[in-house]
């Protein structure tokens, strides 16, 4: 799939902005804060209708150019995306929230897709990205709130049911956390406990199975580019799952323990929901004294071993970036494979970090795709073989212009 | 720096602004209008809500906002005593009625169980449904709570306390809104509509 047009209003640095994409590499080069970023984050929302980054949600606006017009609409991403057999228009809202007192920089979001509204979770689908980023890294290093981040947002992107559950699991598992602390003080009812954990259950061993499943897949992919593109052999990777699925233990000896049986047969939808059902049994009177539920997917979390051991205690950072790399392409590999489809590449100043092997490596793997963009302060790092297959295209102050001296720029 | 606006004025600003929807500035529009448009209008609006204060009750029955007691739906002859239909707000019964489909009796609890907003089973009026339940020869009851999470846990919650107590227990279908197009119904409508199929 590709994106053959991209219309942004007020979105980051953009006051308004057309710009026509063909398929194949397009190179936004420019100084910093040009906005060359901001272009990848739009396609990245569409696609996802998240942020790449968790805290940023509310920036999203321009919110100079905002306050100048009617504040009704107010900000507006289109992308007309091609798939293999039919032409999408995707059109993303952001509405200021005028009765917002309390958050008075809120907004609204709309979703149209071929201008007919649709709920935000609809938008998701129809265009599937995967998004490089130096910062990547802390993905082995950083909390377990980012590793199911991505898990979600890799997941969602094609596999809306899981999205519709991880939704709905949520909303439980917030009116769960309130009972729990209502029935701690003494005001809740424990007669309407059952109700919400049978929900909990349902949901929560559905997202288990899911996450099992795309783990074991991504891994697979994952350990075959870093042996046969990245490191020639010389080492092997594997992403392990850790689910929260017992709660007696050292939590890391039985997320372990977990995540192994998980990968066996006797792992079945029904065997799983009875092992979360027996699990929340057991510790519901410690649960109710802490006011949270303390196992189940919001609190999973997976890692990379290298060589057998936790690549984020062991590694070093050439090697964590070289897993990043090697689980980004599987990613690009898998999504393919699940949809029959390549997703779109955004890659975001990430070849200047690379040593030449590893560049090589996903210099091919752009110049295979079928739309890849990338940002790069500086054209140069680039091959000359390369720039002749690529659009070029400057940033400068929320403008973008077709390059006159790279290769052939096509308009 | 001192306040310009008269106690009277600033004090019915401060009243809309506590209205849901309405912000500072709608607020004092609202009184600015009221205070230019003539006393008759004005006095109106008072008298309006002096009356919808005075007038309106809790019908002792069912439940639903009514002026007297027992309500109009409790009290006519012609409706069907073996239905109950079991609803969250005023505002359903009034959906509901206009179906013209159901010519049973309304229960409305006021709400539904939902702990993040502080609200449980005992903040409904569900033992008062229960009680209504054990005087009554009920044949059926419509569970018509909203299918979001908290209207399906309080149905949930209603089939526990309710058990044998009635023959037949039953909760609002799911599945195409009448008008709709197939290929634009989400994957889980689509799904409860299937589950739910009929036979022709």
């Amino acid at each position: 799939m590709y994106i053959s047009h991209l219309s942004l209003t007020n979105f980051r640095n953009y006051g308004r902005l057309e710009l026509d994409l063909s398929p194949g590499a397009t190179l936004l080069y420019g100084q910093n804060a040009q906005g060359k970023t901001n272009l990848l984050e739009a396609i990245y929302y569409l696609a996802t209708t998240r942020s790449p980054h968790a805290e940023y949600d509310n920036q999203l606006l321009n919110w100079d150019a905002a306050e100048t017009e009617e504040p009704v609409v107010v900000g507006r991403l289109v992308a007309q995306a091609q798939t293999a057999t039919e032409t999408k228009r995707l059109e993303m809202r952001l509405i200021l929230e005028r009765n917002g007192r309390a958050r008075p920089n809120s907004f609204r979001r709309e979703v149209l897709v071929d201008r007919r509204k649709m709920r935000l979770m609809d938008l998701l689908g129809h265009l599937r990205v995967v998004l490089f980023l130096p910062e990547d890294v802390q993905l082995i290093t950083g909390s377990p709130a980012e590793r199911r981040r991505y898990m979600d947002i890799t997941l969602c992107q094609i596999d809306t049911a899981y999205c519709r559950s991880l939704s709905q699991y949520n909303k439980v598992l917030e009116q769960r956390n309130a009972l729990l602390r209502q029935i701690a003080e003494g005001s809740g009812s424990l007669e309407v406990l059952p109700i919400f954990t049978d929900k909990l259950i349902t949901l929560g061993s559905q997202i288990v199975r899911r996450r099992a499943l795309f783990l074991a897949g991504l891994a697979r992919e994952t350990q075959r580019v870093h042996y046969e593109s990245l490191t020639n052999g010389r080492e092997t990777i594997r992403l392990q799952y850790l689910p929260r699925l017992a709660g007696n233990g050292p939590p890391e000896q039985e997320s372990v323990a977990s995540g192994e049986w998980l990968s066996t047969e006797e792992a079945t939808p029904t065997s799983i929901k009875t092992q979360l059902a027996e699990v929340l049994r057991q510790i519901q009177p410690a649960d109710i004294a802490r006011g949270v539920t303390s196992v189940g997917p919001h609190r999973d979390d997976w890692r990379f071993l290298l060589n057998g051991r936790a690549l984020s205690s062991y590694g070093s950072r050439g090697q964590q970036r070289t897993a990043i790399l090697a689980l980004k392409m599987a990613e690009i590999n898998w999504m393919t494979a699940v949809t029959g489809e390549q997703p779109i590449l955004l890659l975001d100043e990430v070849m200047a970090e690379l040593d030449a092997q590893r560049r090589a490596a996903l210099l091919h793997t752009v110049q295979s795709a079928q739309q890849a963009i990338l940002t790069a302060t500086d054209p140069a790092m680039f091959t000359a073989e390369f720039l002749a297959n690529t659009t070029s295209l400057q940033v400068s102050n929320g403008r973008i212009s077709y390059a006159e001296s790279t290769g052939i720029s096509g308009q | 720096m001192a306040n310009a606006l008269p106690k009277p004025v600033q004090r019915l600003i401060n009243e809309f602004a506590r209205l849901p929807g309405i912000g500072p500035k709608s607020a004092a529009r609202l009184t600015f209008y009221l205070l230019r448009v003539g006393d008759e209008q004005a006095l109106e609006l008072a008298d309006a809500l002096r009356d919808l204060v005075e007038r309106t009750r809790f019908c002792s029955v069912c439940f639903n906002i009514t002026e007297a007691d027992p309500c109009e739906l409790c009290s006519d002859p012609n409706r069907d005593d073996h239905l109950l239909c079991v609803v969250e707000e005023p505002l359903d019964v009034l959906a509901i009625e206009r179906s013209r489909a159901f010519h049973g009796r309304y229960h409305v609890l006021h709400g539904a169980i939902s702990p993040v907003e502080g609200v449980g089973p005992e903040d409904l009026r569900i033992e008062e449904l229960l009680a209504r339940v054990a005087q009554n020869r009920l044949q059926e009851i419509i569970l018509a709570t909203n299918p979001t999470l908290e209207g399906e846990s309080t149905a949930l919650y209603l089939q526990r306390r309710l058990g044998d107590a009635v023959p037949k227990l039953t909760r609002l279908a799911r599945g195409l809104p009448v008008g709709g197009d197939l290929e634009y119904t989400d994957e889980i409508t689509l799904g409860r509509a299937l589950e739910g199929r009929q036979e022709l």
